[in-house]
């Protein structure tokens, strides 16, 4: 293989799998100073990750729609919520596209990186994809302790859905990934372990995925890498103990992240941990079935008052939440951000409710 | 649901209290997560070496019941797993009756008779432990993505009570190297269930159902995951009471295109919508479809206008 031209090596293609702010953008970036290609154009850089994200714009814009079609949200703790994204990747126009997209960045590089937080909801779409390509996909989980990456959350995406919450997607997300990627060749690395010695680290990734641009990285490559990996990265330091999350779901956290561990030492990818993690994954099933059967008359209330909001009717009449003066105000947050604020400011000003 | 049907299981008319039928979510500690394939099989010993590999790949468990073989389709699949290493996955079984062929005959056995294809359905699917199933056949194989379509589908769908369909194309083969593909039906039949009291079988006219809930989801797989293999030089319709079984109905339309296709094939006559493949030296034909033809065929696949009943769905 040594003897092989950069152009020549075999596809594959690297998927970075895991939660959001697990130092996921810090492998895809390392991965691409070494010489695997992230698709273009990339996401750009900004405040809540100042180094890049190493994300392809539009692996997020076609993420971002299916999630919608699927109505799962980024971190979303409904363990069912993986059959809604799964039945979106059977869909032929679907795997037509994600097939032709990944088809035309072969032409550029075999070696290819693809990264995103919402990846893990659709392996089976790249999965696929890759197989129409006639490359080999392989996955790369970036483990980092749930109390971090719930507290990175909160931080840089002002989520105020509650420690409890988040929790729970990140269980959600991390042990139905690591079943996901059990048919795949795979690596789990953990983030301490990337921002303490990224080339022992990425040399593993490189060996036991056999990356050939990692392999065979020159020395130039390795400087840059070093020029890229900044341990101040790791910014948030939690423990789970500071999250006060409810006492089965701390243990099961607690738990989840021992096994998870495990698959990151060498050779501890081992079916006694796949099954441990098996069974910890049908308890926060359970979980979530009990929870969810509880919290039955919230959802309900909820379906109510989104019915009457439906119908016109604001919920004012029966003395609950007032009616809204605007029409504008009756439409969902996400939906008023998409028009663009000039045109924003214009339509207010012409309701006679412009912004002091 | 069926008119036979009682909570416990199901008791047959022949007094075989062996044979006797427990269904497995009544048992102590009910079912586990995960997926069982199960095939019913009558001497499909040429075929398994093709189905098993991929089959045990994508499920968590595959259970093989054989009902009369005289080929060694029970060895044949032992050593199969073994050598594919997956041989923990496989359970293998042995239903001793004569199960009625499909059409006259079975409408004349009642669904209660170990004879009845209805009550075989029923025996089978109540060994599974899995809160899922995909009922298999022992002649079809995935293609490599088909086997990556049910391996994930198979971790998705956990407790969600939804039926999956498959399509399958014929696949005729005339040798290890040379084989004619039917892309010209459009056929995908409902194989994904959960085992569960909704979803047990029943009589119908020519064969069994699965019944299911009134409402009920439904998803469709795209073309081209999974090929059904036709043997040229064998008695492809052997399991039938006869030609004119199947030679009248909607229902059947997949049968009487088999017919047309293999019998058109036997006189040299590739009819509209069949491909004639050959495998590179040294590759079998049916790898070779599986594995890279089907896979790198130009998508959406061109696939025939005739459509059968469960693909409307």
């Amino acid at each position: 293989m040594s003897d092989l031209e950069p152009a020549d090596y075999p596809r594959k293609v690297l998927f970075v799998a895991g939660a959001g702010r697990s130092g996921t953008s810090t492998l895809a970036g390392l991965m691409q100073i070494l010489g695997l290609h992230v698709p273009k154009p990339e996401v750009v850089a900004d405040e809540t990750n100042p180094k890049g994200f190493g994300e392809p714009r539009w692996v997020v814009d076609h993420h971002d729609r299916l999630l919608k079609e699927a109505v799962v949200q980024v971190s979303d703790s409904r363990p069912e919520a993986w059959f809604e994204t799964g039945r979106i990747c059977t869909r032929e126009p679907e795997r037509i596209k994600t097939a032709e997209w990944l088809e035309q960045h072969f032409a550029v590089n075999p070696e290819l990186v693809v990264k995103d937080p919402r990846l893990s909801w659709f392996m089976s779409l790249w999965r696929v994809a890759a197989i129409r390509c006639g490359a080999t996909p392989v996955f790369a989980t970036m483990l980092r302790p749930p109390a971090e990456v719930v507290g990175s959350k909160q931080t840089y995406y002002a989520n105020r859905l509650g420690s409890a919450h988040l929790a729970a997607s990140w269980l959600n997300m991390l042990l139905h990934t690591e079943r996901g990627t059990r048919e795949s060749d795979r690596v789990f690395v953990r983030y301490a372990d990337l921002l303490d010695d990224w080339t022992k680290s990425v040399m593993r990734v490189g060996e036991e995925l056999q990356l050939q641009n990692v392999l065979h990285a020159n020395s130039e490559a390795i400087r840059d890498g070093h020029r890229f990996v900044d341990p101040s990265l790791r910014r948030v330091n939690q423990t789970l103990e500071d999250l006060n999350l409810p006492r089965r779901l701390h243990d099961l956290t607690a738990e989840t992240w021992t096994e998870l561990n495990k698959l990151a030492e060498p050779g501890g990818d081992t079916p006694e941990v796949r099954a441990t993690l098996d069974q910890l994954r049908e308890t926060y099933v359970d979980l979530y079935a009990e929870a969810e059967a509880i919290s039955r008359s919230s959802v309900v209330a909820a379906e109510q008052r989104t019915r009457r909001q439906l119908k016109g009717g604001g919920g004012g009449a029966g003395g609950g939440a007032p009616v809204p003066a605007y029409a504008a105000d009756r439409l969902p947050h996400g939906l008023r951000a998409m028009v663009p604020p000039k045109v924003r400011r214009g339509l207010r000003k012409m309701v006679g409710k412009e912004r002091r | 649901m069926s008119a036979h049907f009682s909570p416990e299981g199901l008791k047959n008319l022949e007094g075989h209290t062996d044979y006797d039928i427990v269904w497995p979510w009544t048992r102590p500690g009910g079912l586990r997560p995960g997926t069982t394939a199960v095939l019913r099989v009558k001497n499909e010993a040429p075929s398994l070496p093709f189905v098993l590999p991929p089959l045990l790949r994508a499920c968590d468990y595959v259970l093989v019941v054989d009902n009369g073989s005289d080929d060694g389709t029970p060895d044949v699949a032992r050593e199969t797993a073994e050598k594919a290493g997956l041989a923990d996955k496989l359970t293998l079984l042995s239903y001793p009756f004569k199960v009625a062929r499909a059409g006259a005959e079975h409408l004349s056995v009642h669904e209660l008779s170990v004879h009845s294809l209805a009550y075989f359905y029923n025996w089978c699917f109540a060994q599974v432990r899995t809160r899922y199933s995909w009922k298999w056949d022992g002649d079809m194989v995935l293609t490599s993505e088909g086997e990556a379509s049910i391996a994930d589908l198979g971790w998705q769908v956990g407790d969600v009570q939804t039926i999956i369909r498959v399509p399958r194309h014929g696949l005729y083969l005339d040798g290890d190297s040379h084989g004619y593909l039917d892309l010209g039906l459009r056929n995908a039949e409902e194989w994904g269930f959960p085992i569960g009291p909704d979803f047990v079988y029943t009589k119908a006219f020519e064969w069994e159902v699965r019944t299911t809930p009134e409402r009920v989801r439904s998803i469709g797989l795209p073309h081209g995951l999974c090929v059904e293999l036709k043997y040229l030089d064998g008695d492809e319709f052997a399991h039938w009471t006869d030609p004119s079984s199947f030679a009248t109905s909607y229902r059947n339309k997949r049968k009487r295109r088999e017919w047309a296709v293999f019998n058109a094939l036997k006189e040299g006559t590739v009819l509209p919508g069949v491909h004639e493949i050959h495998a590179p030296p040294g590759v079998h034909i049916v790898d070779h479809v599986t594995q890279d033809w089907l896979p790198h065929a130009p998508r959406p696949l061109e696939v025939g206008t005739v459509v059968t009943s469960d693909d409307r769905r």
